[in-house]
């Protein structure tokens, strides 16, 4: 029964960590992250984790998810993003440097687990543990290949928390087994989770003054946004797509 | 293992209150900041003297949670060394502050910013488990991260926010590395791990994503292109102390680990070692390149730690004699490099205040108006460039050393050909001090042509960044006023590129704090080489097993 719920709670978190990474309009994206969240909490309440289901609703979704949701809805003497994410992505082999860390980082990972369960790694998961420590790699790959292939920063953001959340997956379920430093990998989690919901509040808080200042949603000068109000873009529409890296 | 220690706990803790007061109310005056700053380093050495008894260690709990720390000679240095810099930076920040009329909520923000990095950075001194170190390196990682933005300025914010990327990457990477060891072990203490050798293809990989998060943060040679843009813009004490300490904390993580974990791994040890040669050479080359002072001082600090990636090969499975004298090499270019180039970013900082631009150029012919700053500059490029008296020399001798003696030649190539690198890009700024007739005429671009060259065309070209009929020889290249020799004083206004914004005035002097402090830095560059014996015979020997308690 557990097994069966562990099932459906996984495969619902990869839906949602697609709809926010592929999601076009900002708003949206940023909901699924939320949702997203609180199914991670619901994950911690499988593992036997009540204090971290409720550390993950406080920080992940309600401050980390309002924060991101706050960049689009922000009042006052910042403006606000434009809702819908018109940055073009780079282009996909640009830098195969990144792509070989992507890959190395996925199948380091992905040797490492074989290794560590043993056989059993290549049949379908039997235990909750194991499953959501699964889950956690096709997660990371997404946030990962988001990470790496998105400009919009608050999309860069996202893949961020996404990529955490994977990361968080894998060392919950791995050290599930390992009781003895059940308290160090809470802590660990607990850390991690304040550090997201530092680096996503401050990069929240950047990307607005940076938009308020030079119109920018990218780390590249020459991206910058089209906002509604018309702040200071004066390049065309399609000179965003020219690669220039 | 040793009762908890109460005067490092208050060592630790005291920074982060000192700067939550003075972030309620700013420090105005120099004085008040020595008065009150002075003790750290002063336990901070009685705490130093208290371990003649020998190394403590022991576990804290916090509830169920264990936290394993140790404290012996190597934690000590190392935390004097970050009290020592946190009061020079607070000394430099409170007259720059004046100096360059900071905004009033941004100075302020700086206190508990810096506060809250020395927490950071003592946790990693003295952690002895994976989770101190996870809490330290991040907390010292959002602090440096608040610091590099408080400037507020586009360029800033851009910078800083790819830092603020790359270090969360960095961390996540970090933390995957303790899932897969954790996987392997089941526990965190170093000194738990260091037992753990089963199994080995796991512990491998989990080292593999543990270095490359690290790497990331020490901005070692693949994964170095944030440090440049963000030091670019920083204020100069954020600055200093950046580059001092905050890179070096995240390869003193990276040692601790690989000497606990896999000590015995050559073939990974010679891949660190082969990119910090690359670090070596690409940084020098790029600081050879620079138009921009800052920019010089940051690529040379992408050179420098380089230098010391040079320590895993020569610590890997080689003799005693040999892994002792990198080890002492290591460190002592470590002490040498920190105090030398926060030095060396402080005069950067107080030539730019003067000449009110950042530009090479707009040094020309400085040396007889700013003669302290420039003599600063030289003292600390005397470390980096490690001419004898300086802990650099010293260093780079024992690595010499400690190479030929382990027939391990790739490495003396690499320490000769940083050398000249390094005497390249600091005679070239120094060249620019002490020409008179600069760029009259065709302001930006006296520099220019010599950048234009391909970089693959060698450091032989940039030795020549125009022709120099006018350079006198011999004695015009001593830092220090001559006026005698010259035709004729001739104003700055003439020699300075008029496209700056300011119009084109004498350069006014910095306070004379910001030039003492600077000058007492590169002064204990210089006197740490000289007196390298105590801190050494401090060191722990490098055969010592390196955690605590089990």
């Amino acid at each position: 029964m557990a097994l069966a719920a562990a099932w459906g709670l996984a495969g619902l978190l990869l839906l949602l960590a697609g709809l926010s990474l592929f999601q076009r309009d900002l708003w949206r994206a940023c909901e699924a992250f939320v949702a997203f969240a609180l199914l991670m909490a619901l994950a911690w309440l499988l593992l036997g984790a009540p204090w971290l289901a409720l550390a993950e609703t406080l920080l992940g979704a309600l401050l980390t998810g309002g924060s991101l949701l706050w960049t689009l809805r922000g009042r006052g003497a910042l403006p606000r993003l434009a809702p819908v994410d018109e940055t073009a992505r780079r282009a996909r082999f640009s830098a195969p440097l990144r792509w070989l860390l992507i890959l190395g980082w996925l199948g380091l990972t992905g040797l490492a687990l074989v290794w560590l369960l043993g056989p059993e790694a290549l049949t379908p998961p039997r235990s909750t543990s194991t499953l959501l420590a699964a889950t956690g790699v096709p997660i990371m790959g997404l946030g990962l290949w988001a990470f790496a292939a998105q400009r919009h920063l608050l999309r860069r953001l996202l893949a961020f928390n996404l990529l955490g959340s994977g990361v968080f997956l894998l060392l919950g379920g791995l050290a599930a087994p390992a009781a003895a430093a059940t308290a160090e990998v809470r802590a660990l989690i607990l850390i991690g989770l304040m550090i997201a919901l530092l680096g996503s509040v401050l990069g929240a808080a950047l990307l607005l003054r940076l938009h308020a200042q030079a119109g920018q949603v990218t780390l590249n000068p020459l991206f910058k946004a089209r906002s509604n109000a018309g702040s200071g873009s004066g390049m065309a529409p399609g000179s965003g797509m020219i690669s220039t890296r | 293992m040793s009762a908890t220690p109460f005067h490092l706990l208050w060592l630790l803790g005291a920074p982060l209150a000192l700067g939550l007061l003075a972030w309620v109310r700013p420090p105005r005056h120099s004085g008040l900041v020595l008065l009150v700053g002075l003790p750290l380093p002063l336990v901070a050495v009685w705490l130093l003297l208290g371990l003649e008894k020998g190394p403590m260690a022991g576990r804290l709990a916090l509830g169920p949670l264990m936290l394993h720390w140790r404290f012996d000679g190597l934690a000590a240095l190392l935390l004097l060394l970050t009290q020592l810099l946190l009061l020079a930076s607070a000394l430099y920040a409170t007259d720059y502050a004046r100096a360059t009329r900071l905004g009033r909520h941004a100075y302020a923000g700086l206190w508990p910013l810096l506060g809250g990095l020395a927490l950071g950075l003592g946790l990693i001194w003295i952690a002895a488990d994976l989770l101190l170190l996870y809490a330290g390196l991040e907390l010292m990682g959002l602090c440096a991260v608040g610091l590099m933005l408080l400037p507020g300025s586009n360029a800033a914010l851009s910078a800083g926010l790819r830092y603020l990327l790359f270090a969360l990457v960095g961390s996540l990477a970090w933390l995957l590395g303790i899932a897969l060891l954790l996987g392997a072990g089941g526990r965190l203490d170093l000194a738990g791990l260091a037992a753990l050798t089963e199994p080995e293809p796991v512990i491998r990989i989990a080292l593999a994503l543990l270095t490359s998060g690290l790497l990331l943060k020490a901005a070692i040679f693949p994964l170095h292109s944030w440090l440049a843009p963000v030091h670019g813009s920083a204020w100069t004490p954020v600055s200093a102390i950046h580059g001092a300490l905050v890179v070096k904390a995240a390869f003193f993580i990276l040692l601790l680990l690989w000497r606990a974990l896999l000590p015995k791994a050559i073939a990974g040890a010679w891949a660190l070692g082969a990119l910090g040669s690359l670090a070596v050479l690409w940084g020098g080359l790029q600081a050879a390149r620079a138009a921009g002072l800052k920019q010089l001082v940051a690529w040379s600090t992408v050179g420098q730690l380089g230098y010391l990636m040079l320590a895993f090969p020569l610590l890997a499975g080689t003799g005693a004699d040999v892994a002792t004298m990198a080890w002492q090499a290591t460190w002592l270019q470590l002490g040498g490099h920190a105090l030398a180039k926060a030095a060396l970013f402080m005069a950067a900082g107080n030539l730019v205040l003067a000449t009110g631009a950042d530009r090479l150029t707009a040094l020309t012919g400085t040396s007889r108006r700013l003669p302290l700053a420039w003599m600063t500059f030289g003292l600390a490029a005397v470390t980096l460039m490690g001419l004898p008296p300086s802990a650099g020399f010293t260093a780079k001798w024992l690595w010499l050393q400690a190479a030929l003696t382990a027939g391990q030649w790739p490495w003396v190539v690499v320490l000769a050909l940083g050398t000249l690198l390094s005497a390249i890009y600091v005679f070239r700024v120094l060249r620019c001090a002490f020409v008179e007739t600069g760029p009259e005429g065709d302001p930006e671009p006296a520099l220019k042509p010599a950048l234009k060259p391909e970089p693959g065309l060698g450091p032989a070209l940039k030795q020549e960044p125009r022709p120099k009929p006018e350079l006198k020889p011999g004695p015009e290249l001593k830092p220090g006023p001559k006026p005698e020799l010259k035709p004729g004083p001739k104003p700055a206004p003439e020699l300075r590129p008029a496209s700056g914004q300011k119009p084109a005035l004498e350069p006014r002097r910095p306070p004379l704090g910001m030039e003492l402090v600077a000058l007492a830095l590169a002064l204990a560059a210089l006197a740490l080489g000289l007196a390298a014996a105590w801190p050494l015979a401090l060191l722990p020997a490098v055969a010592s097993p390196p955690a605590g308690v089990r």
